[in-house]
């Protein structure tokens, strides 16, 4: 049974390890034991079916590029991992976390996302116990975390921001001593197999590139096999591919039912991950919900993309006929659309007016406008 | 209280210490080979000929020719002193004499009296520096020969002329005895002070405090397992200062219980003093600059490298409130000078210091973000 993807979506063009990737508008579905999966070769569209937890080798009718669709766990009830209320921080004057109040649910990938300095860390290092709030209440698994955070401490994994291992130990050594520390211990063999650090497990963490020190990060976290899972901005600083295979390892926690909490000022790191994704800014959650929530709610319908227009006055054309269009720093013209029909009004506008450019795109606008429409700012510079 | 946990920190500890060769070299090598170069520079060169002050209350002709005969050797060079009898250990001890005779008024005539009386004996005072026993122990063979040479001749092997040793301690030492206990206290200092820096800054920076905060491991056991390989450390360094001091330069180093209990106070004082400093401190660099404001002057003007005597007063004085200084007497008078009473003083200032640092340290360091 083939289920149809809307043709107007923002997909994004995954391929890692040649794993086929659900697109995260359909991946949330997660009752559904059918799945429909793009193809990282031709990028068309199968459908297979699978229980939860279980990893299905697929073959592409199209090109028979073969590969692996894993389905996750469903996020089992509406029972609270978190439980945040009223959490406040201040740093002298600065109101640096202001009354935020927010849940999230067993099992699911949780993005908290926001611009640097928005309270991000702040926020997550108060509910992991290492800074004290300035007023408000975290429970984790039902523990108050003010009282009871030792108890805490055996079911929660923590890769802080910018975490920087001990130099001079193997991959090995380091999983071996942060497991030392728990009487909670998952095997070790299998995180090295998990998070592929199979050929690394015997270097030492100071001759690791980037990425691979964030992935070791991360399998630091698992050492105790832990409910919850917090990470930090786990991908900046990281070039795309590291950045892509990071993102990997997260949507395999997700598929072993773990709960992830992440922070990312990525957007597409929230799109492609969250199940349930919060918009920090300026210490304030400005909004929240599922990627297909806000974007509905906040996006602003679909955006076209006129790549490398060279017409001086197309702007002026597009603006007279009533669209909302924008010069892009690289030429590119962003014309915003409520409706897919006046897609068509465009196209005769840029014939009619003979205006000259190399392509046209169409895509659903992503949270980056959401955030955009919600706080009039960036989300993030280009990229870092 | 884990013991599992606190190895566990331990071993990681050893395993970074080996693996660092910048951290092997600065801990246990730059210090061997600072020893050996001072030692070398300052170590008096070539003394082939050894003084002997001979003091003659006989002054006859059989005492003067005994003089000679011990001059003759070409390994003993005599220096005839008149000295009052009951003045000779003060005059060894102000005047720094490494070794002396007496040769007795009843020299010659003991001598003369054996075709009479075969009891007839005379006993020569040899005082020696129980501290240059390798050299002392040369004289007192040289001066031995002699005197059986003689007691041969006169009697026939029949020992008339006898020895008496008497130990002394002179006051003053060789540079070595007082530069090589300077280097246990220097070396605990730097090794402490970096250790306990790199812990509070780096990894403080990189997370690794945060990310201990939240696993299982309390602020006792992680402070307990780097205090443990903070101890292992200056052990090490000091057994390889005494055993290059005992074997190479022959030194008379006193092992004891002060000198244990000086190694464990003195790694607590410069761990602690360590994490003050890490408190006011960003980040490594700044670490590295503050350690280095720290221990570097501290080096220089606590009498690490010379004598406090030869600086002028005030820096004297300055001195005299720096824990190092307590820290270098303290071993030297524990080690070789072996002057309980200022040993114990020092080690109990030691302490003090010791607790006081350590204990700010701890109340200073920062465990949880603001
Ligand atoms: N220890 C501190 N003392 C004073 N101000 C702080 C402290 N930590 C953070 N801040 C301020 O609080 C605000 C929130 O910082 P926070 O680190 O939580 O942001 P963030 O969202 O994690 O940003 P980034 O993406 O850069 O990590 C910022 O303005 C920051 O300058
Ligand atoms: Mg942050």
């Amino acid at each position: 049974m083939f289920e149809e993807i809307p043709t107007i979506e923002s997909i994004l063009p995954l391929k890692i390890y040649n794993s086929f990737y659900i697109p995260s508008n359909i991946k949330r579905d997660i009752f559904m034991m059918e799945r429909t999966v793009k193809c990282p070769n031709c990028g068309n569209t199968i459908t297979t079916s699978g229980s939860y937890g279980e990893v299905v080798k697929v073959i592409c009718p199209y090109c028979s590029t073969k590969g692996k669709v894993t389905f996750g766990y469903p996020i089992s009830s509406d029972e609270s991992a978190i439980e945040v209320s009223n959490l406040r921080k201040e740093y002298g004057d600065l109101v640096a976390v202001n009354n935020i109040s927010f849940k999230v649910k067993k099992g699911e990938v949780f993005a908290f996302l926001g611009p640097n300095g928005a309270g991000k860390t702040t926020t997550v290092e108060m509910i992991e116990s290492i800074r004290v709030p300035t007023a408000g209440a975290v429970k984790i698994l039902g523990n108050d975390i003010s009282s009871s955070f030792d108890q805490v401490k055996e079911r929660i994994g923590v890769l802080p921001q910018e975490f920087h291992s001990f130099e001079r130990l193997t991959v090995r050594e380091t999983l071996e001593f942060f497991q030392k520390m728990f009487k909670n211990r998952a095997s070790i063999n299998e995180i090295i197999a998990n998070l592929d650090l199979k050929d690394q497990e015997n270097k030492l963490y100071m001759n690791l590139s980037g990425g691979l020190k964030q992935r070791v990060g991360v399998a630091i976290s698992l050492v105790n096999n832990p409910e919850i899972v917090f990470l930090d901005e786990p991908s900046t600083g990281l070039d795309p591919k590291a950045r892509r295979e990071v993102w990997e390892v997260i949507a395999g926690l997700r598929n072993k039912g773990k709960t992830v909490f992440l922070t990312t000022h990525y957007m597409e790191e929230a799109e492609y991950l969250a199940d349930h994704v919060a918009i920090i800014h300026k210490g304030n959650i400005i909004a929240e919900g599922s990627v297909e929530e806000l974007i509905r709610k906040f996006g602003e319908g679909s955006i076209l993309d006129i790549k490398n227009c060279k017409t001086e006055d197309a702007i002026d054309a597009l603006k007279q006929s009533g669209f909302n269009a924008k010069q892009e720093d690289n030429g590119d013209i962003e014309v915003y659309i409520e409706h897919k029909e006046r897609v068509l009004e465009i196209l005769s506008i840029l014939r009619h007016e003979a205006i000259d450019y190399d392509a046209i795109d169409i895509r659903r606008s992503n949270l980056e406008e959401v955030f955009l429409h919600l706080t009039g700012a960036k989300l993030s510079e280009e990229d870092e | 209280m884990n013991a599992g946990i606190i190895w566990a920190s331990f071993k990681a500890d050893l395993q970074s210490f080996y693996r660092s060769k910048a951290t092997l070299f600065w801990t246990l090598l730059f210090p061997i080979l600072l020893i050996l170069m001072f030692g070398a520079i300052f170590s008096g060169v070539g003394d082939a000929e050894y003084e002997l002050v001979v003091v003659d209350y006989d002054d006859s002709d059989m005492s003067v020719m005994f003089t000679e005969i011990l001059n003759d050797t070409d390994i003993i060079k005599t220096n005839v002193k008149v000295i009052e009898e009951e003045n000779i250990l003060s005059y060894i001890k102000n005047n720094d004499i490494k070794r002396l005779i007496v040769i007795p008024d009843d020299f010659e005539q003991s001598l003369n009296t054996f075709y009479f009386d075969e009891n007839v004996t005379t006993s020569i005072k040899f005082y020696f520096d129980q501290s240059e026993q390798q050299t002392n122990s040369i004289i007192r063979s040289v001066i031995s020969a002699v005197v059986i040479e003689l007691n041969k001749n006169i009697s026939g092997g029949k020992d008339i002329i006898l020895i008496d040793d008497i130990e002394t301690i002179s006051g003053e030492f060789e540079f070595i005895d007082f530069f090589l206990p300077g280097m246990i206290g220097f070396t605990i200092m730097q090794t402490c002070i970096y250790g306990s820096l790199e812990r509070n800054t780096k990894f403080r920076k990189d997370g690794i405090l945060r990310k201990l905060l939240t696993t299982p491991i309390t602020r006792t056991e992680w402070i307990l397992s780097k205090m443990l390989f903070q101890l292992f450390l200056s052990f090490v360094s000091a057994f390889l200062i005494i055993v290059i001091g005992i074997f190479l330069f022959g030194l008379n180093i006193h092992i004891s219980l002060l000198m244990f209990i000086l190694i464990i106070a003195t790694s607590f004082l410069f761990t602690g003093m360590g994490m003050v400093i890490g408190r006011f401190v960003k980040d490594e660099e700044s670490a590295g600059m503050a350690g280095g404001a720290v221990t570097f002057p501290m080096m220089f003007l606590a009498g690490t490298f010379f004598p406090l005597e030869q600086m002028p007063e005030f820096l004297q004085t300055i001195a005299k409130v720096l824990p190092l200084y307590y820290v270098n007497e303290g071993f030297r008078n524990a080690m070789i000078y072996l002057k309980t009473d200022d040993a114990i003083f020092h080690s109990v200032i030691v302490l003090i210091f010791a607790i006081i640092f350590f204990l700010t340290g701890l109340i200073l360091t920062k465990w949880k973000e603001d």
